[in-house]
């Protein structure tokens, strides 16, 4: 019996409880983050929101990276906490996307279009919210939009201005239309600033914690989404008889029940997949000891070549412990 | 780690506040920012001073004495006396020659006297000082004497010290202000960039000194400086330049006052 299946039934129900706790607390950050993300700052210390139309793409985005995250599976939150984490992680995506983007004009479609294609790609591993690609580019665009933020609160409306060399030395005012050259250049109306202007460092401090907030609250989110549907699978199980649950548990280990696509299914369909894989692997389990059976009968000829040292490590399986070779 | 156990109330309670700021999130991004309105703007509930920037420009004469009735009892004598010779000026004199004399000694005291008391006061004051702006030489010419034009940004930072924070939300003195602004920038420009070969530093440095103060920097405008942003923008733009921070109003300063450059064609 492994250690899961001693567990007494008072600390599984307190590990669920745990998931749904951590799922809540996700959300909280989640919907902190969102918070902070949609506000900006005049310089009269006035409130006003970073509007619809950047939110509009991240939820976009976030539906797109839901999707493809979700194809080939077959299962749907099942419950409320499950519901609740697809939500948060659903709009901690959005939240987050819209955050990096710019708040209009040509930037904020080249940066979709960016996401978006790195947003397709499935992310290898399934605990992560997005493809880690997609991730380091919202970061960057995070940066990008730090910078045109504060060179909009300078009023400098582009987004560096590269001096040439010799002609920006020379102290001539005729010459200051040649003296630098500016690159990307954007409007107030392009970054929704307030008319008051923008006061940069309170805004800053928003939207970095809003973004940490997001981009942490998606990633305890999704895990504990997960946990939270390992958690409903084991309940499945351990409605079975102890010793029973034990073997079964043992047949399909937790690691692998997203995998075998236990997750997200209804009870009485979810019963019927533990039956049938348990059926599978029992039936191989018999197969491999029938087989390990008659690898027995052959004679171990050569114990220092590759067939016989595989030979002599299956039949030390059979030894009980201290017990030699010879005996 | 060890989480401590929380009853599924207390999950519920905390999943439901969650959807409460999910909701409010979204909410608030339709937040739209407050209108910027003028104080000039606003319905006066009590007499004032109408279109006070007349009373700065070349046809102040014209309207100058209808500041008597506003002057307080104690100034009126002395406002009377000084705007009478201010306003009769000829024959454009050197500004600090002429400030150095009598009438100019007069004149300082007098103005420095309206500076310090009501904000009726204080547009009277600014009144004096544009006109001698106007009836005064003050252009370095080519030998580079700046001595003038420092003179007259001098009573200009004056005033501006006095009242820039305060004339912000009042809809009287917001606009002379912000006038003020723009004639003491281009006073100090000229200053600054008098000597044929390089700068003349000093008047540079004292004028992004008092800019910085009562304007604020970039991201924290003082209100002060909100209203030169919202009013002229290409000014406030111009004082987070690196080169030149007076250039902006400079600029500014050409179209609302174009022949007020220091050499009594603007009379």
């Amino acid at each position: 019996m492994d250690a899961a299946s001693a567990l007494p039934a008072t600390r599984t129900v307190q590990a669920e409880r745990h998931a749904e706790w951590l799922i809540a607390l996700g959300a909280l950050m989640v919907a902190c983050g969102g918070l902070l993300l949609g506000v900006q700052v005049d310089a009269n210390r006035g409130f006003s929101g970073t509007g619809y139309a950047a939110f509009a793409l991240g939820a976009v985005i976030a539906l797109v990276s839901t999707i493809v995250r979700a194809r080939g599976t077959q299962g749907l939150p099942r419950d409320f906490s499950g519901a609740f984490a697809a939500l948060a992680a659903f709009l901690g995506l959005a939240f987050a996307s819209g955050g990096v983007l710019a708040p209009g004009g040509p930037w904020m479609l080249a940066e979709f279009a960016a996401l978006l294609v790195l947003g397709l790609r499935r992310p290898r591993d399934g605990s992560r919210w997005i493809a880690s690609g997609a991730l380091w580019l919202m970061v960057v665009l995070f940066v990008f939009r730090l910078w045109i933020t504060y060179q909009g609160s300078r009023n400098h409306w582009q987004v560096l201005s590269v001096p040439i060399p010799i002609l920006s030395w020379l102290p001539f005012d005729f010459l200051a239309p040649i003296q630098s050259v500016s690159l990307g250049s954007f409007t107030p109306w392009e970054l929704g600033l307030p008319p008051a202007g923008v006061d940069f460092a309170v805004t800053l401090g928003l939207w970095s914690a809003g973004f940490a907030l997001c981009a942490a609250g998606t990633f305890v989110v999704q895990l504990c989404a997960r946990e939270h549907e390992n958690d409903r699978v084991h309940d499945v199980i351990r409605t079975l008889p102890a010793p029973m649950a034990g073997l079964v548990e043992r047949l399909l280990p937790e690691e692998e029940w997203e995998t075998l696509g236990l997750h997200g299914l209804p009870t009485r369909l979810l019963c019927k997949r533990i039956e049938a894989l348990v059926r599978e692997r029992a039936q191989r389990q018999r197969e491999f000891a029938i087989a390990f059976e008659r690898a027995q009968l052959l004679a171990l000829t050569h114990d220092d070549d590759f067939s016989g040292a595989i030979q002599g490590a299956l039949a030390a399986l059979e030894r009980k412990p201290g017990q030699t070779k010879d005996a | 780690m060890a989480f401590p156990s929380k009853s599924p109330i207390a999950t519920r309670a905390v999943m439901a506040l969650a959807g409460v700021l999910f909701v409010f999130a979204l909410l608030v991004r339709g937040a739209k920012p407050a209108a910027l309105v003028r104080p000039e703007d606003t319905p006066a509930a009590e007499p004032r001073i109408e279109q006070p920037l007349q009373l700065l420009a070349r046809g102040a004469a014209l309207r100058v004495a209808e500041l008597d009735r506003w002057i307080s009892k104690n100034q009126l004598t002395e406002w009377k006396a000084v705007r009478g010779t201010v306003f009769a000026l000829q024959d454009c004199p050197p500004t600090m020659d002429w400030l150095d004399g009598a009438e100019g000694q007069r004149f300082e005291r007098c103005v420095a006297a309206l500076r310090g008391g009501t904000r009726e006061d204080a547009l009277a004051s600014l009144v004096l000082v544009f006109q001698l702006a106007r009836a005064t030489e003050w252009k370095p010419g080519m030998l580079g004497h700046t001595q003038h034009a420092e003179r007259l940004g001098a009573l200009l930072e004056g005033w501006l010290r006095s009242w820039s924070a305060r004339s912000a939300k009042d809809a009287l003195l917001v606009e002379p202000a912000l006038s003020a602004t723009l004639l003491y920038g281009r006073a100090m420009r000229i200053a600054w960039r008098a000597p044929v070969l390089g700068y003349n530093a000093a008047p540079y440095e004292r004028a992004r000194a008092l800019l910085n103060e009562i304007a604020g920097e970039s991201g924290h405008r003082s209100e002060f400086g909100e209203a030169l942003q919202s009013r002229h923008p290409a000014a406030a733009r111009g004082l987070a330049s690196d080169k030149d921070v007076l250039e902006g109003l400079e600029e500014e300063c050409a179209v609302i006052y174009p022949k007020l450059v220091g050499d009594c064609e603007d009379r």
